[in-house]
């Protein structure tokens, strides 16, 4: 849940800092600045980012089970407690103006004093003929939101990470048959739901195999493997990993890495001066929410000292 | 606390906010014609009634919901393309849909249900300016979106389509379509992920959308925003 009403945002305002994105790293970095009595604001595409279509998130401290979108959920009632405003829209470009800078977004234009980019990643497509055509027709990369249409029916996940171990097992609950296609010839999921994977009757790991096309009609019916073998079914999941949302920042001069990552120090500092970086967004080699979250907390303490300085000059 | 009593409470906290009456019409129906012969009531509509009611209870009396029964208001249903229940409608002042809900609004669906509330009782819009500027490039449209329930993107996409709606002046209308509540809509349009959004039967928007995607998608071009 989320909200989208003028409660809380002032457009004339010049804000202490902005935050770009919607997931745990955003929403952490927002917790703290709203702490340090920033004047903070949340704009961002996608509330609850890629973790709230996890099914289960059981690696969060504290909290030993729950879904994504649960943690999300308490995410965003710890962000009301503090009435920390968060807008739906996208930022098209930053531009530096004396001691602030503008965002102009689709709808709107803001200015902060600082900025946390914290837009995360999004799904890596398969890049395969038919997965554009099927997308939302058989094709999904999001097991939460579309399980419910594969009740009793057979899919395919596609990867062998982690994610893609937690997309089977909750495929399994309700549908008759789960197969997971992987490259290499071991799963890569962290023990414990390597475990599960494999003790579950309903799911079988066809390695060493790559989909090379999706098939169908109207809607997905098999997948074509590089073996020339093909395997009917009636939904692919694709969970082959996720890249940067780093088009914005790479616009406007920050440098990234050679997988289009923020390249950030141990400050969250980016090479703009003012503009930080946190989650999956940047380069950091391990990408889990309390690591974003962390990384979005020294953001916002970063900002939090770059602003100060500003009010000491101004 | 059970899932149950949290949504329940966060209706009590939201509806009470609500400062400007609105008023819902909601389509129900006592009885359906099934293989020839009546059977009394509908279940789902007893169960969309009393959910309404919670919030309706906890508006302070801002909030009405007026129950029609299908049978006995056939010329109201026929005007605005009644054909299944329970359908809620948002109509304004001038006698326009605005929006319609083939959902009933739980779980992930409360909030965008009372932002639409809210948005419609006259509470400032974040997209209206934006919208207003680029109306005139805007068509007579319908934006579609098909939800479930345990989808997360699903109530933001819905909040921006109701927003769009409201700010439109009649230019716009949203109908919110639960997909597991009416599988043969999702089997009409092939639809099997959410969320799934369809402008004026044309285009089709899969997934986690943004505004811009979706008021771009209206226009037909690049939107035009004067800051």
């Amino acid at each position: 849940m989320f909200n989208i009403d003028m409660e809380g945002i002032d457009l004339e305002k010049t804000y202490d800092l902005i935050v770009l994105g919607g997931g745990p790293t955003a929403i952490g970095c927002a917790i703290y600045a709203a702490r340090f009595a920033m004047d903070v604001l949340i704009v961002g595409k996608t509330f609850g980012g890629l973790i709230a279509t996890t099914h289960l998130v059981e690696n969060y401290p504290g909290v030993a089970s729950i879904s994504g979108q649960g943690l999300m959920d308490m995410f965003k009632d710890h962000m009301d407690s503090l009435e920390i405003p968060y807008i739906s829209d996208e930022i098209r470009s930053i531009a530096k103006e004396n001691d602030h800078f503008v965002l102009l977004s689709f709808f709107q234009k803001f200015k902060a004093f600082s900025i946390c980019i914290a837009t995360g990643s999004e799904r890596r497509k398969l890049s395969v003929p038919g997965e554009n055509k099927f997308t939302g027709k058989g094709v999904s990369y999001c097991a939460t939101c579309d399980g419910p249409f594969y009740k009793e029916k057979i899919v395919a996940v596609i990867g062998g990470s982690d994610s893609a171990a937690k997309e089977a097992l909750f495929l399994a609950q309700n549908s008759e048959k789960v197969y997971i296609i992987y490259r290499g010839g071991e799963i890569r999921a962290e023990p414990i739901n390597k475990k599960r994977v494999l003790e579950n009757h309903k799911i079988e790991i066809i390695y060493n195999t790559n989909v090379v096309e999706i098939k169908g009609d109207n809607t997905v019916k098999s997948i074509i493997f590089d073996n020339g073998k093909d395997l009917d079914v009636d939904g692919v999941f694709i969970e082959i990993g996720s890249i940067p949302n780093s088009d914005l920042a790479k616009q406007i001069g920050i440098k990234t890495n050679e997988k289009d990552e923020i390249i950030i120090n141990r400050k969250s500092e980016t090479n703009v001066p003012g503009i930080f970086a946190a989650g999956d967004v940047a380069d950091a080699p391990f990408k889990q929410a309390i690591t974003g979250v962390a990384e979005g907390v020294i953001a916002a303490y970063s900002a939090f000292d770059y602003v100060k300085k500003i009010d000491i000059e101004y | 606390m059970s899932h149950d009593d949290k949504y329940r409470e966060i209706i009590k906290r939201e509806m009470a906010k609500l400062r400007k009456p609105v008023k819902l019409k909601v389509f129900t129906c006592k009885e359906r014609q099934i293989e020839g012969s009546y059977i009394k009531e509908c279940m789902d509509c007893e169960q969309f009634m009393a959910l309404l009611k919670i919030y309706e209870e906890n508006s302070n009396g801002m909030l009405t919901i007026e129950e029609l029964c299908i049978d006995d208001n056939p010329e109201f249903a026929k005007k605005f393309d009644i054909s299944r229940v329970p359908t809620i409608l948002f109509i304004d002042d001038k006698g326009r849909e605005i929006i319609r809900y083939l959902a009933a609004p739980q779980g992930g669906e409360i909030q965008p249900f009372i932002q639409a509330l809210f948005a419609f009782a006259g509470a400032p819009n974040y997209y209206e300016a934006t919208i207003k500027q680029n109306l005139n490039r805007i068509q007579p449209s319908t934006i579609k979106v098909m939800i479930t329930e345990t989808c997360p993107y699903c109530p933001q996409v819905c909040t921006i389509a109701n927003n769009f709606a409201i700010a439109s002046d009649g230019k716009i209308r949203t109908i919110i379509i639960d997909i597991m509540a009416n599988p043969d809509i999702s089997q009409y349009y092939d639809a099997a992920g959410v969320p799934y959004t369809i402008i004026n039967d044309q285009k089709t928007l899969v997934g986690m959308v943004g505004p811009n995607e979706i008021l771009r998608a209206l226009i037909g071009g690049n939107i035009r925003v004067q800051y």
